[in-house]
């Protein structure tokens, strides 16, 4: 508390009381922690009466937004290994942000793909030529901003029109028709995509057509699509929050039953409006990835912060409770980017005196229930 | 909590002990149903109220990942109706598809206290476990899917029925099912191909296996483990026309099995509203030539005893079709000229092609939705029997579970039906012989389709569905004296009292009254484990473990759910299945 070193009983009475005289407590990450800990954070939000929201609203929110507008034909990771001899990265960096991926699932060979080298094709789409362009089979470089263009005009071509240009986001047009043709003609696709696709230009609108292009494949061949979730429990996040609020994140148990609104009630916005005052961050690092005015606002109000590393929200957080570290110091679930659900398990003990997110959040829970009685 | 209670003078319809509507005491002591309490006990007057078992909802979709992604895809259907916390409960959403407290609290206030997710992917299982924990008050049954694994197929193919039963035992006891699903067997595993099956003796891609030898061969290997419920089943060509008699085809084939124990039911064929659809004389196999299919259907129920059924009724209005049939909502989708929000999820090589989930609305005026909601009508007031036979809308495909009570009024009143008819459009009329029927379901009707048959259907009569000494006391109050009341005359009263009870008590504790929740209490899930003697669940052990470690993510010994998510949950049932040889 404040910088000095404090039982956990302290810390715990200073979080409460920082909760307790909070008008709008926003709760903020969850992402790098397991499931029942996330579970504890929607209850306390509900008690009082907070906002609370996962790491979702800043990296793959949109991709959410998207399935809004379009449902999500979905993909496994075992399927893809399995089955695709198509699959294209786009806006996605897997090399330098997952680097088990593509020697875990994409280059291992699979019931139906018995030689991945000859059977399976690795294309990436993107705006600059990054590690994994030297991994690939096909590069295709587009230019910055062009994403949206290039889906739908592969959309157009796939529905047979004939469009009278000679190229679109930088590829030849012929290119492009060849590009589609491969496409409804390859037995099993997969399309993975990252923040280059979700963050850039167009942002939902770029998930939207994604997700309408993998739509009309499925008229001649079999294709899905996956978002490359960043977070190793922000899947889990979504999932949770799903079935305990009806909702993905960005929720508001002000008037004592949840609401969703991106873009109101999603961390950034909070804090860039200056609506929020006081945080209670758990597993995830705002201070470091949010924007200017948001952090500026974190300065202002009392921060609480529950992580098992010293982060940049360390520095600036009035409290700050260290956590154990789930699938190494104590057990939990989680679920993978595909959906698939995992037990992590405990390896060792905690540092004497840690204890798990969601015992943490228990606590807190149990003593604002005494304050508010 | 009172530990002892007597229900005193409510006016009890127990179908399973042959009460119908007798004046009678019914005594409970820690959770159960028993002869007599002593004299200190609580007394509840219920005079002038009836009095059933809680009810029994054995196929209605309240679990799992399909929920979470028509939740995240539709946020629109659950935006106006919000579920308030109160200092005893939490809040949610109470939509289409409300959010996992309220759908605990939502058919707690409606007097269901047994509900079956009746579509689990085991490899998902722990997740859904994790859900269970945050829905209140119910005792819950998962069914896992077997019809489109490879690891099923590898056994169908060798005629292997034991492998194939060891290997259901296996997954039962490990994730916690209490029950085998099949969804259009073969086709779902098609579909990773961008294929369906339609045939009883189609291929399926690279496997030596038909539709036919899947249904047989899981139907048998429920039969050699002597499950207490038959396969459940959804059949292929689900929601076309004129596949009435593909489904009649499926169930005559299903019909050679034998039967093992005293049981001769060999299957439960799930939402039949979606399977027997008709067409009329010399038409086509489309939407435009659609007839009811129900009168047929009902005949061929009438005549073989071989199979129990449900009605996955279509209730009209906003619903959420999900199935674990990945081709079918394709179709779906591409029956709304590509507009709908198609979402499918394949599941590693459980569910390669994957389930699906489009958003629908059944209209009134639409023929086609009109002579598909006529259909399951006709279907139900037809047949004699109704004891191999349940109400289900299919909960979200045909509507909400929150639309049983409209559904109880269109089977107790003519009235309620005739008024609808000038509601929907006249192919309801002009292609079934629903203006004829004068059928009305009684109380005793709803007591037995609603509790006592689907708690039979599911093997758990010993425990549910009734209010005989030894049942478990979950029962529902209604508050109303039939003897007053005229229902089939009024059917806004039908809607009025059962979608409300007066009390719902689950174990002996009062959990609703008058549709405010009283107290929140953890769900308890049933399952079934097999025992396997000694060589059969060894060799199961070593190629389960060889398949896994080739065709799954998880890796055999990950594959479980581990205890700590299921033990406070979790009330095993053990059943003998030594018998069948390795």
């Amino acid at each position: 508390v404040k910088g000095n070193t404090v039982t956990l009983e302290k810390a715990i009475e200073r979080a409460t009381e920082i909760i307790a005289s909070s008008k709008r407590l926003l709760i903020y990450g969850l992402s790098s922690t397991e499931n029942d800990a996330q579970r504890e954070a929607y209850r306390l939000a509900e008690l009082a009466g907070g906002v609370v929201d996962n790491t979702t609203s800043v990296c793959h929110g949109p991709t959410i937004l998207g399935a809004q507008e379009s449902g999500e034909v979905t993909a496994s990771l075992a399927e893809t290994r399995h089955r695709a001899d198509l699959v294209i990265y786009w806006g996605a960096n897997p090399a330098a942000a997952h680097p088990r991926h593509i020697p875990h699932y994409i280059r291992q060979p699979g019931e139906y793909i018995k030689d991945p080298k000859a059977d399976r094709q690795i294309w990436l789409v993107d705006v600059r030529e990054t590690t994994t362009a030297r991994m690939v089979d096909r590069f295709l470089k587009i230019s910055s901003a062009s994403d949206l263009e290039v889906i739908e005009t592969l959309r157009a071509l796939i529905r047979g029109t004939k469009l009278d240009v000679t190229e679109v986001g930088g590829i030849n047009i012929k290119e492009l028709e060849e590009i589609a043709a491969t496409m409804m003609t390859t037995r099993y696709g997969v399309l993975f995509f990252g923040l280059g696709l979700t963050q850039s230009w167009g942002r939902h609108r770029n998930i939207d057509a994604a997700i309408r292009l993998i739509q009309d494949l499925n008229a001649y061949t079999k294709w899905g699509l996956m978002p490359m979730r960043g977070h190793y429990n922000v899947s889990g996040a979504n999932k949770t929050s799903t079935w305990v609020t009806g909702y993905p994140y960005a929720i508001d148990f002000a008037r004592g039953y949840p609401r969703f609104s991106p873009g109101e009630y999603t961390a950034v916005d909070m804090l860039a409006r200056g609506e929020a005052d006081a945080l209670l961050n758990i597993a995830a690092d705002p201070v470091a990835h949010f924007p200017r005015a948001a952090v500026a606002h974190l300065a202002r109000i009392p921060v609480i912060n529950i992580d098992p590393k010293f982060n940049m929200t360390s520095r600036l957080a009035e409290v700050n409770i260290p956590a154990a570290i789930a699938g190494i110091e104590c057990d939990g679930a989680a679920t993978r980017m595909d959906g698939l659900p995992l037990y992590l398990k405990k390896v060792i003990d905690p540092p004497e005196g840690v204890i798990p997110d969601r015992d943490i959040l228990r606590m807190v829970i149990k003593s604002l229930e005494k304050v508010m009685k | 909590m009172a530990e002892h209670l007597i229900l005193k003078n409510g006016l009890v319809f127990d179908p399973m002990n042959g009460i119908e509507g007798e004046v009678m005491d019914i005594c409970i002591s820690d959770g159960k149903i028993v002869e007599k309490v002593t004299e200190s006990a609580k007394t509840i007057d219920l005079k002038a109220h009836v009095v059933m078992a809680g009810g029994v909802d054995p196929h209605s979709h309240i679990i799992g990942s399909k929920l979470n992604v028509a939740r995240v895809t539709a946020p629109e259907v659950n935006r106006h109706s919000p579920y308030p916390a109160t200092k005893k409960t939490r809040s949610g959403v109470a939509g289409i598809i409300p959010s996992s407290y309220a759908t605990g609290f939502l058919y707690t206030t409606m007097g269901y206290t047994t509900v079956v997710e009746p579509a689990l992917p085991a490899t998902k299982a722990l997740g859904s476990w994790e859900e269970i924990d945050d829905i209140p008050g119910l005792d819950i049954g998962l069914l896992p899917l077997f019809c489109n694994s490879m690891i099923s197929f590898k056994y169908i193919q060798d005629k292997d029925i034991s492998g194939l039963a060891a290997y259901i035992a296996w997954t039962l006891k490990k994730v916690g099912g209490l029950g085998v699903k099949v969804v259009n067997p073969g086709g779902t595993y098609a579909w990773a191909y961008g294929k369906n099956v339609c045939g009883l003796d189609d291929e399926v891609p690279e496997w030596d296996v038909t539709p036919r030898t899947i249904m047989t061969g899981l139907a048998q290997a429920v039969q050699e483990l002597g499950l207490p419920h038959q396969m459940h089943f959804h059949p292929n060509n689900l929601g076309k026309p004129g596949n009435v008699h593909t489904t009649m085809q499926q169930l005559d084939a299903i019909k050679r099995v034998k039967p093992s124990g005293k049981k001769k039911k060999v299957v439960h064929l799930t939402h039949m509203a979606f399977d027997c659809l008709g067409v009329v004389e010399e038409g086509m196999a489309n939407w435009k030539d659609v007839a009811s299919g129900g009168l047929i259907f009902a005949d061929y129920y009438n005549k073989n005893k071989h199979f129990t059924t449900d009605l996955g009724q279509i209730t009209f209005g906003q619903s959420m079709t999900m199935t674990g049939d990945g081709p079918f909502q394709h179709s779906l989708y591409l029956l709304t000229g590509g507009k709908a929000k198609w979402s499918n999820i394949p599941v590693d090589v459980e569910l390669p092609g994957g389930a699906g989930i489009v958003p629908f609305t059944f209209e009134p005026k639409s023929p086609a939705n009109s002579v598909q909601w006529v259909g399951s009508l006709e279907f139900a007031l037809s047949i004699k029997d109704l004891w191999r036979f349940f109400l289900s809308t299919d909960h979200p495909n045909g509507g909400p579970f929150l639309k049983y009570p409209l559904l109880i009024s269109w089977l107790m009143s003519k009235k309620q039906r005739d008024l609808w008819l000038e509601k929907v459009h006249k192919f309801a009329v002009e292609r079934s012989t629903i203006a004829n029927i004068d059928r009305e379901y009684s109380l005793n009707d709803i007591a037995i389709t609603t509790r006592a048959a689907p708690a039979k259907i599911l093997g758990m009569e010993k425990t549910k569905g009734h209010l005989g000494v030894g049942a478990d006391a979950d029962i529902a109050v209604y508050g109303f004296n039939p003897e007053k009341t005229d229902l089939a005359k009024n059917p806004e009263l039908i809607l009025k009292y059962f979608t409300q009870t007066q009390f719902t008590l689950k174990g002996g504790v009062q959990v609703s009254k008058n549709g405010v929740i009283s107290k929140q209490i953890h769900s308890r899930v049933h399952t079934i484990h097999p025992e396997l003697n000694d060589e059969l669940s060894q060799r199961i052990d070593r190629e389960l473990e060889d398949m896994m470690s080739r065709w799954f993510s998880h890796s055999f010994s990950n594959y479980p759910v581990p205890a700590r998510y299921r033990e406070h949950l979790e009330i095993p049932r053990v059943i003998d299945s030594t018998s069948i040889q390795a």
